[in-house]
């Protein structure tokens, strides 16, 4: 009994996939680091998120070091 | 090289880089944070928004412990992101990067990021400690500042295009216009709206070990990344399978 077994190979460019999971990562951390004010937490806190500012306390010092703008 | 692990050395490269990245700000840049609002904390009390008492410091203790244990944590979140937009412009480009091997192809491109991304919009836009900065221009600020890391970060990838058109010395001109389109941009925007009050040695210093711990990630992810690759693909040319 003979076997037969394909591979796709795809030569020069990654998979879109992997690229658009990529860049999921890419923009929601940069949002997460550099420019939420609340949003996030705000979908389970609600409006009190914006006065907590967990994220933004959080990730504050790295904030200003990386040179995003910040208050 | 499997999809899953291309996404795997992307990510752990972002993330070793990131935590490098924390722990040398944490070394460095931290002294000058907690400077910097100290000044805050005067100014709050000269100008009588806040008062000197125990409550005070009771809740500026608290809040800055959670501050300060965030920066490594978020240096590894900053450094999953960027490493993904590095690993995807590192794959869709390796094949045509200058380098032996995949470590010399990674730095290159890392290098090339580090100066567009980065350091081209730091010199219009530099990094400032707290006490700098008004919370109603935070979002102005924002859109400036990202505005103009696109500009840059789009334009290289056009004038490069441009330049794989072009032969021979013809190919400086790409790199001509795209200097030439920054130094436009540069003129164009509007500089930051916020006046600096705070004394400018602790700003410049800031700006100098800002700098160096974001040089540290490109640096780290640059090498990392290419090390990983050089590791786990075996092929001569990019495959996925």
């Amino acid at each position: 009994m003979s076997k037969s077994e394909q591979i796709t190979r795809t030569v020069g460019k990654p998979p879109i996939l992997a690229v658009a999971l990529l860049a999921v990562v890419f923009a929601f951390g940069l949002f997460i680091v550099g420019f939420d004010q609340g949003h996030i937490f705000s979908v389970i806190q609600g409006v009190d998120a914006y006065e907590e500012l967990y994220i933004h306390e959080l990730t504050h010092d790295m904030r200003h070091a990386a040179g995003f703008p910040c208050h | 090289m499997k999809t899953i692990v291309f996404i795997a050395i992307v990510l752990a490269s972002g993330a070793i880089a990131g935590l490098v990245h924390g722990t040398v700000n944490f070394a460095i840049v931290e002294p000058y944070l907690d400077q910097a609002i100290g000044i805050e904390n005067q100014n709050l009390f000269a100008s009588g928004e806040e008062e000197d008492t125990l409550e005070f410091w009771a809740e500026y203790e608290s809040y800055r412990i959670w501050q300060k244990s965030g920066q490594v944590l978020a240096g590894v979140i900053l450094g999953l992101a960027m490493g993904s937009l590095f690993g995807i412009v590192f794959a869709l480009s390796r094949n045509s990067l200058p380098g032996k091997n995949d470590i010399s192809k990674a730095v290159f491109l890392s290098v090339i990021m580090w100066v567009t991304i980065y350091l081209i919009p730091f010199l219009k836009y530099p990094a400032n400690p707290p006490t700098v900065g008004d919370g109603e221009t935070v979002v102005l600020r924002a859109i400036l500042y990202l505005s103009f890391i696109a500009i840059s970060g789009l334009s290289v990838v056009v004038f490069y295009k441009l330049s794989k058109k072009l032969n021979g010395n013809k190919k400086y001109l790409a790199l001509a216009g795209y200097a030439g389109l920054m130094v436009i941009t540069f003129v164009a925007m509007p500089d930051n709206p916020d006046e600096i009050t705070a004394p400018m040695n602790l700003v410049n210093e800031f700006r100098f070990v800002s700098v160096l711990g974001v040089s540290s990630f490109w640096a780290c992810v640059g090498i990392t990344l290419g090390f990983f690759w050089k590791k786990f693909d075996k092929t001569p040319q990019m495959e996925y399978s």
